[in-house]
């Protein structure tokens, strides 16, 4: 089909042609989704946590942290955890000249 | 219901996976799209669902009896354009400006002696109206002008409310979606492959550098301009401009790379802005889908462009800007930012016209930067509540002492990043994605997976909704 505009996502050579696209893209996302849900259980937790609160939410709320409690028995949690606090620390960071100074947004 | 949040996410592969179970019926597709676009509208605010379908309604009706008149009635043709043109400007005008036109009224009227209190009603302004009546309108002058073939009602209503675009653009025209919701979609590994590097890619500009900016540096100089050195404000004033950039190029990228994961072709919004050479240049490449807009329906569908002489073309120049501004928001500093636009688009123009012959022009680094550096003061009146804000902001970085009180190395280093992005090589992405489109699906999905959680990691608890989002 032409096309009035560019887009992104026209890419410089031809599509492969194989057909399997939608069957390919579906896992390729299961596949990251399973990954995320034993490395980053925290975050699902965190979200079931911020939901309006229930009988179904508290439900799940205690599933969420037996689940994140299991990750991090088996150590899936762990690089999340590293990368944060290493990502804390860089926010934390001063230069030398305002090193007494507080964090600006308070964090 | 914001992209970068698990309600999001959990939302799309909802809709991702009901959408693409019934490709043996288009129109039962686009029906569920549809639905879910409501849904994901209504989780703002379900009042707000019935004025959508409304302007879907009146974009409709209207193109419809444009093609439903003679060919040689065209004073009936443009009449009805008018009437239809005029009802999206009446949603515009009430939702986001009736109480600013009003503020303005009240404080001419008390000038002139004749104060009053008039009606304000702090009308609740509904999420990407700016963007959705915009779309509504291009669509009927392009029927009115016979670029674009009429579209059925369903088609119509999703063009205006499909949820990737719907409240913080791209622009989507009818010519680029209206036939491509006449054919059945169909999900190649290039579109997926590219549509999944620009949601993972924006979700790292919106949720680590535009938030972290945001949050560390720009929001606490821009609070008090005042009680910040010089320092500060100008690493706050660069820290905007990256800011702004990463946060609304993200949503661009991931509206396109959502669309693109349900078999949609958006078309590109950014094209690294900062290294424009020109304000021209600089319009060519920022928010194009806005820019081509105001160009192809305003500069030169509504005012004539260059056509009526070049002192009318200057003046439409400065008028496209002016009203540019004013779409952003109804507070003059706004029309202060787009008439600080619009002035240097015509001294461009001017100058290009009579510099004598012989002279120069200026060397391409000088020229970037000087275009960077007005589009940076432009970013101060924009960001800036107040007129006299601004202006303490500017007097600051004249007068202001030296010691810096907000600037961290993580705000720097973030800084030079979203400007190192202006200067990667073009189509790196697309390289990127020839190259990852030949994996196997678990092989980029643990890459995916990987890279989301470093990501997540780094991100600022909480997520702040996008700037475009006011708009």
């Amino acid at each position: 089909m032409p096309h009035e505009t560019p887009s992104p996502l026209d890419l410089p050579e031809p599509d492969l042609e194989d057909g399997s696209g939608l069957g390919w893209t579906s896992g390729v996302i299961a596949v990251a989704a399973l990954l995320l849900l034993l490395t980053n259980a925290v975050s699902l937790r965190d979200w079931i946590n911020e939901q309006p609160p229930g009988p179904l939410q508290a439900r799940a709320s205690a599933l969420a942290d037996g689940w994140v409690a299991f990750t991090d028995g088996i150590g899936w949690g762990k690089p999340r955890a590293m990368l944060h606090e290493q990502w804390k620390r860089a926010e934390g960071a001063r230069f030398p000249s305002n090193e007494d100074q507080p964090a600006a947004d308070q964090r | 219901m914001l992209f970068p949040t698990l309600s999001f996410g959990l939302f799309f592969l909802l809709v991702y996976a009901v959408t693409w179970s019934v490709r043996g019926s288009n129109e039962w597709r686009k029906i569920l799209l549809l639905l879910a676009s409501w849904i994901f509208y209504g989780a703002w605010d379900w009042r707000f669902v019935a004025l959508l379908i409304g302007s879907a309604f009146l974009n409709w009706g209207a193109a419809r009896l444009i093609v439903l008149q003679p060919e040689e009635a065209q004073r009936r043709r443009k009449a009805i354009l008018i009437a239809g043109i005029a009802g999206n400007l009446m949603i515009l005008g009430f939702f986001k400006y009736y109480d600013f036109f009003l503020e303005q009224l009240g404080d001419v009227l008390a000038m002139a002696g004749l104060a009053r209190d008039l009606p304000m009603m702090q009308v609740v302004l509904p999420v990407g109206i700016s963007f959705f009546t915009f779309q509504g309108m291009s669509y009927l002058a392009d029927v009115h002008a016979r670029r674009l073939a009429p579209a059925a009602l369903l088609d119509v209503t999703l063009l205006m409310s499909f949820f990737p675009h719907l409240v913080a653009g791209p622009i989507v025209r009818g010519s680029d979606l209206l036939p491509q919701f006449r054919e059945t979609p169909r999900l190649t590994r290039e579109m997926a492959t590219m549509g999944l590097i620009l949601i993972v890619w924006g979700l790292f500009k919106k949720a680590v550098v535009a938030s972290e900016l945001s949050t560390g540096l720009v929001d606490p100089v821009f609070f008090d301009p005042g009680a910040h050195s010089r320092l500060d404000l100008i690493a706050a004033a660069y820290g905007y401009a990256v800011q702004i950039y990463c946060d609304f190029s993200a949503y661009s990228d991931m509206a396109i790379g959502i669309a693109a994961l349900l078999g949609y072709r958006f078309p590109l919004n950014f094209n690294q802005p900062y290294r424009a050479l020109s304000l021209q240049d600089f319009w060519r490449r920022w928010h194009i889908s806005l820019s081509s807009w105001l160009r192809d329906y305003l500069y030169i569908g509504a005012l004539g462009g260059n056509r009526k002489g070049f002192r009318r073309q200057c003046v439409n120049l400065m008028a496209t800007m002016l009203l540019g501004g004013l779409w952003h928001g109804a507070k003059w500093t706004f029309v202060i930012w787009g008439g600080l636009h619009g002035l240097v688009l015509a001294m461009e123009r001017i100058w290009d016209r009579y510099r004598p012959d012989g002279w120069p022009r200026l060397p391409r680094i000088l020229a970037l930067l000087l275009t960077f550096h007005i589009v940076v003061v432009g970013w101060i009146f924009f960001r800036s509540d107040s007129f006299t804000q601004a202006a303490i902001y500017l007097g600051g970085i004249v007068h202001g002492g030296q010691a810096s009180a907000v600037m961290t190395p993580l705000a720097v280093a973030l800084i030079f990043l979203g400007m190192a992005i202006h200067f990667t090589p073009p189509q790196m992405g697309q390289r990127l994605a020839l190259t990852l489109r030949g994996l196997p699906a678990p092989a980029l999905g643990m890459i995916a997976g990987i890279t989301i959680l470093i990501i997540d990691a780094m991100r600022f608890e909480g997520v702040a909704p996008f700037i475009y989002y006011q708009f």
